[in-house]
């Protein structure tokens, strides 16, 4: 395996290090978000959940747009934020993790979505009769039995995170080492004339950790399956 | 047929003529063109246009990615760089006709800064430190490894001893335009483009100009493509001449074509 340069080292470990920020802390938004569509009715749901799959049906640099719009450092809420809690999106990873998780969350929202909804309300029902109150319901009936779903979520979520290019670049635009992730470092390389073999090679590794992703996920799905239909 | 097959017939019978439709199209001359002369071409070109009745597309960008793509096999008619390396990079790969070439204009590396930003003539010379003049900000510019205005800023920064301070700080944009879009959003305090961007951008205000010596001068080739279009030679002709002069001295560039 050819050696990589410091350079697609520092785009690979940014990569992975933006994806993990972004799944890990859209994680309980997700699930709370997918547990108030699959069980709650009130006015605006449509409205919510459109709202929620927005950035997977707009082009990637129409949301990345809006983000710096809302959080560059002119921003509605990136200026604000910036003065009052020293938090800075414009160009800092932190801003690539904003825009990946923002990105990511529709496809995390429908799958645990769908399998909360799959979980059997008679469950619930039962424990609550036995005495458990709302939290623990969802603690030990519907979060354990959605599992499998939350899982797949969550995995989507980080694939979709590492491969995000288009908002990403336009809010946070190809800073190496900061927001410059593994989609945009090929980008750059396939601009300039001799980057063709330092693209590829950052490809080949795209695809390996993808794969790899995607067969992990697989696996933790089946074995919490598995668990819950005790086989 | 049945009524929906027949529809269906329909529609992809319109469509196909539809395609064909562009084979009757007047001539068109395509232009790949660095990104910094967007308005002052689009001005030549249309005045162009109204003289001879050839349409010219022009393509901006980095003159690094549109080296790229020809060299990907673009069809394109003429290409016009920002600096010299990337027309030799082109002429190496034989992807232009040398006797067609020719220097059309010249530019200047200025340091701008928001319209509202409290900085004002800076004095540029040795020892400049940029890096502070940024602040807590970073300092935009085009990818120093390989877009012309990138590569003059890093040029300049490297002569006046400012780089290594600079370097970390930088914000690099794909092109030159991006470039100056990050200082008139006000994402960037300072960055450094031509001065004719900073000229026609009114959120941005030019607050020193880099001294001459400290840069390679910039310097915008033109040649036809080996597989341009006939009506090219009569294009390249018209950038020669006076009326497309008047158009790029309005925009600030320097003319250097006899």
């Amino acid at each position: 395996m050819p050696e990589l340069s410091p350079e697609e080292w520092t785009a690979v470990a940014l990569s992975l290090r933006v994806a993990v920020v972004a799944t890990a802390v859209s994680l309980p938004f997700g699930i709370a978000i997918a547990w108030i569509l699959a069980r709650k009715s009130f006015p605006g749901k449509a409205l919510l959940n459109a709202v929620i799959y927005l950035p997977l049906v707009l082009p990637p640099v129409v949301t990345g747009y809006l983000l710096l719009i809302a959080f560059g450092r002119r921003g509605l809420f990136g200026a604000w934020l910036a003065e009052h809690l020293g938090v800075v999106f414009a160009f800092r990873w932190t801003g690539a993790a904003l825009a990946c998780g923002v990105m990511a969350f529709p496809l995390m929202v429908g799958a645990i979505r769908l399998s909360i909804e799959a979980v059997d309300l008679k469950f619930e029902d039962a424990a609550a009769t036995l005495g458990a109150n709302k939290g623990w319901v969802f603690l030990t009936i519907t979060l354990p039995l959605a599992l499998p779903g939350i899982i797949a979520g969550a995995v989507l979520a980080f694939a979709r995170a590492l491969g995000e290019f288009g908002a990403t670049i336009t809010f946070v635009s190809n800073i190496p080492g900061e927001t410059q992730t593994i989609s945009a470092a090929i980008y750059t390389l396939t601009q300039v004339p001799g980057g063709d073999a330092q693209a590829l090679r950052l490809v080949v590794i795209a695809v390996i950790i993808s794969l790899v992703a995607l067969i992990v996920s697989e696996w933790f799905g089946r074995r919490a399956g598995r668990r819950m239909h005790g086989i | 047929m049945k009524k929906p097959v027949r529809i269906l017939a329909g529609i992809a019978a319109l469509a196909l003529a539809l395609c064909t439709a562009p084979a009757f199209a007047q001539e068109t001359i395509t232009v790949f063109a660095a990104a910094s002369l967007k308005n002052a071409l689009d001005d030549a070109d249309a005045a162009f246009t109204k003289a001879s009745g050839v349409k010219v597309t022009a393509s901006y960008a980095a003159s690094s990615a549109l080296a790229k793509q020809l060299e990907s096999g673009a069809p394109a008619d003429a290409f016009i760089s920002a600096d010299l390396k990337w027309m030799d990079y082109v002429a190496d790969k034989k992807l232009i006709k040398p006797d067609t070439r020719f220097n059309l204009l010249g530019n200047k590396l200025v340091l701008i800064a928001g319209k509202d930003s409290k900085l004002s003539n800076v004095q540029i010379g040795q020892g400049f430190d940029v890096a502070k003049l940024a602040g807590d900000g970073r300092i935009a510019v085009a990818d120093v490894k390989a877009v012309p205005a990138g590569l003059y800023a890093k040029a300049a920064l490297e002569k006046l001893g400012s780089w290594a301070a600079a370097e970390p700080k930088l914000a690099q944009a794909e092109n030159v335009r991006a470039t100056l879009a990050f200082v008139a959003r006000g994402e960037t305090p300072i960055g450094i483009v031509y001065e004719t961007d900073a000229k026609i951008e009114p959120k941005v205000k030019i607050v020193g100009t880099f001294p001459d010596d400290s840069y390679p001068p910039v310097t915008y080739p033109v040649a036809a493509t080996t597989s341009a279009k006939s009506g090219t030679a009569k294009y390249l002709q018209f950038l020669r001449g006076s009326e497309a002069k008047a158009v790029f001295e309005k925009y600030g560039f320097s003319y250097l074509a006899k």
